[in-house]
């Protein structure tokens, strides 16, 4: 893939996205439940921050590419994560369930 | 000038996505909404190979035999049988007699019920039938279990024989 400069608008409109899915839509935040609904294919995507720890990033990878399930690579670390979802801690990875108004499935996969 | 507009309003700023035909929109939307239907792919299913993370079996590989998706009154959480290896078969070359050949390609199996947060899923599957001899009757007195045992035993042997599923049959280092 040609590569993708990630410019200033393209995150902010991710995180928007993300906004929109936490008002709107079903999402798990954590490791462990991160894996829970990838074992039970109730995830649609996976976020991962850039700062995850390299085993369990590819460990959700892995599980993510059984699951065919798609990853978005976070662009910031846990600490941005967890602000862009409007929490006040961190977030290392979080699943997204349904989008609800969100088009953050149809646009990010192609993205990745 | 009102193309230029139309541009502008563009809500995505990736210039990769271009701005379809209508009706290709459309249709691409009915496609994509169909394959995020099918996305929902369980692989915790029979058949999958997966690694037993936790307890004595640690590091050894499995194959999952049945799923319990919802689990049980006596286990309220997702849990599957698996049937694995104990003790894998030692690594058989070309110089070694028929007897040797027979002692090494010997395995021990085990059959287990693993919560799913104590397995690692792997892309490999192995299709043994297991399916008549690995049930959850057959897990409830020491007997039965030691028969189930047994003859997993003798399945697993049977395809360590016929030299395919190879990943299966080798020991994880670690």
């Amino acid at each position: 893939m040609a590569p993708v400069k990630k410019t200033k608008k393209s995150t902010e409109s991710i995180n928007n996205r993300l906004a929109l899915v936490m008002k709107s839509g079903k999402y798990t935040l954590g490791y462990k439940t991160v894996l829970k609904t990838l074992r039970n294919s109730k995830s649609k995507l996976v976020m991962i921050s850039n700062n995850c720890p390299p085993l369990r990033k590819s460990e959700i990878e892995y599980y993510a590419m059984l699951a065919k399930i798609g990853v978005h690579h976070f662009n910031g670390n846990n600490v941005d994560l967890g602000t862009a979802c409007g929490k006040y801690f961190r977030v290392c990875c979080l699943s997204i369930i349904d989008p609800g108004d969100s088009d953050i499935i149809k646009s990010l996969p192609g993205d990745q | 000038m009102a193309s230029f507009l139309i541009k502008s309003q563009n809500p995505t700023s990736s210039p990769f996505l271009l701005s379809p035909h209508p009706f290709i929109h459309s249709h691409l939307l009915q496609r994509r909404r169909h394959s995020q239907d099918s996305k929902m792919v369980k692989f915790l299913k029979p058949n999958k190979a997966v690694i037993v993370l936790n307890g004595r079996y640690a590091g050894r590989k499995a194959v999952i035999v049945q799923v319990l998706e919802g689990g049980n009154r006596d286990r309220p959480y997702g849990h599957c049988l698996v049937a694995g290896l104990a003790k894998y078969p030692k690594k058989v070359i070309r110089k070694d007699s028929a007897k040797k050949t027979a002692k090494k390609s010997r395995v021990k199996a085990f059959l287990k019920v693993v919560n799913f947060t104590h397995l690692m899923p792997t892309r490999y599957t192995l299709d043994v039938d297991l399916k008549d001899v690995v049930t959850a009757d057959a897990l409830s007195t020491r007997d039965k279990k030691v028969a189930a045992c047994k003859e997993t035993k003798k399945r697993l042997e049977e395809r360590f024989k016929t030299g395919k599923n190879r990943w299966f049959f080798t020991k994880l280092r670690f």
